[in-house]
């Protein structure tokens, strides 16, 4: 079996209007993927800049995959929320990207969009807060029903993912 | 060690933590060391470090600059819990006691090169190290990032092809860290 490391951080997110940002993460992968050791999701924490507009989580992220298949290569999806003096969170954004496929250190910005409901909930957002969010987590990584919706950009999720392929050649996969 | 067929590789680690940028502290010094899995253990060098205290220097850069070097070689089975580098900086307070200034933590390259690097947080009155670095469990913390911390890093590897392991192109050129703010200098 080939085997894949995933060795990176989440540095962390900009262009958010909301500051004090928190992201959960979570992998997904194809049915031929093992999760052989590290953590398949977790949450950072909250962190208000103090300097400049970048919120920083410097989360680490450390996966070992072992693989049969090239089919369902890892995907990381995001979801960004922020949280107020009073303790209530609102969704500032969703995003996702594929794992790097070729070994070495990698810079991703991954950009983010919330759901926009209709106006009257669009107005109750921006004095209440609030605000639509996904029933089910996989329409971020999926694009099986994306049609349905209406969506905003939200600011970018900056990752740094580092990569090791393990017996790839011996399967004669290029990468 | 068998070289006709290694069971376990090397990670030589060298570099320093060169300089900070925290615009509201001065007279800081930082405590470096190394968090790493269960399948790696340190063969050479120092695995934690505490520099000297610097303060600010007098021109338009007001850097804080510590030149601490780094030298470390890991050998381990397995590259899961791949070492990270735990950096804590302090300063005084206003009645000239030591409190923590900020914490950050990065994975070593693993790429033979060199890298820059990273933001680092400020506390939250209980927070303790190991903290930052299991995936799990940071989610009650509150941090407000507050400066930024240059690490040089120089890495190293031996019979990591031998075991099948592809890391990648050499990385010659310096890697940049996440975006420093408006007017801080590289």
């Amino acid at each position: 079996m080939a085997e894949v490391h995933v060795i990176g951080q989440i540095i962390g997110a900009t262009g958010f209007s909301e500051s004090s940002l928190f992201c959960k993460w979570g992998i997904h992968t194809g049915a031929a993927w093992k999760l052989l050791s590290g953590v398949r999701e977790g949450q950072t924490q909250v962190d208000t800049p103090q300097v400049g507009d970048m919120a920083y989580w410097c989360h680490p992220i450390d996966l070992h995959f072992a693989t049969k298949g090239l089919q369902g290569w890892p995907r990381l999806h995001l979801q960004v929320w922020s949280q107020d003096s009073f303790g209530r969170c609102q969704l500032a954004g969703y995003g996702f990207c594929h794992v790097p496929s070729s070994p070495g250190t990698h810079q991703l910005d991954c950009p983010t969009w919330r759901p926009l409901g209709s106006w009257r909930e669009q107005l109750a957002r921006a004095f209440v807060g609030g605000g639509p969010q996904l029933l089910h987590a996989d329409t971020i990584y999926s694009g099986a029903d994306r049609y349905r919706l209406h969506t905003a950009a939200g600011g970018t999720v900056r990752l740094e993912l580092g990569l090791l392929l393990r017996h790839f050649d011996r399967y004669g996969v290029e990468c | 060690m068998a070289a006709a067929n290694p069971s376990i590789f090397l990670l030589m680690v060298n570099g320093q933590v060169e300089s900070a940028q925290f615009p509201e502290y001065d007279d800081l010094y930082c405590k470096y060391c190394f968090v790493y899995g269960q399948d790696w253990a340190p063969t050479a060098g120092l695995e934690e470090g505490i520099s000297q205290i610097t303060s600010k220097s007098q021109d338009v850069r007001r850097a804080l600059v510590w030149n601490f070097p780094i030298d470390v070689t890991f050998k381990s089975t397995n590259p899961y819990g791949w070492p990270q580098i735990v950096l804590s900086v302090y300063g005084p307070d206003v009645f000239g006691n030591d409190v923590v200034r900020g914490y950050g933590a990065v994975h070593v390259p693993f790429s033979p090169g060199r890298m820059f690097v990273l933001g680092t947080k400020g506390p939250s009155p209980c927070l303790c190290q190991s903290l930052h670095l299991n995936c799990r469990s940071s989610q009650v913390t509150r941090v407000c990032s507050q400066g930024f911390v240059t690490l040089l890093l120089s890495v190293v590897t031996k019979d990591m092809r031998k075991l099948g392991y592809d890391t990648g192109p050499a990385d010659t050129r310096g890697v940049p860290g996440p975006g420093l703010p408006q007017g801080v200098p590289r």
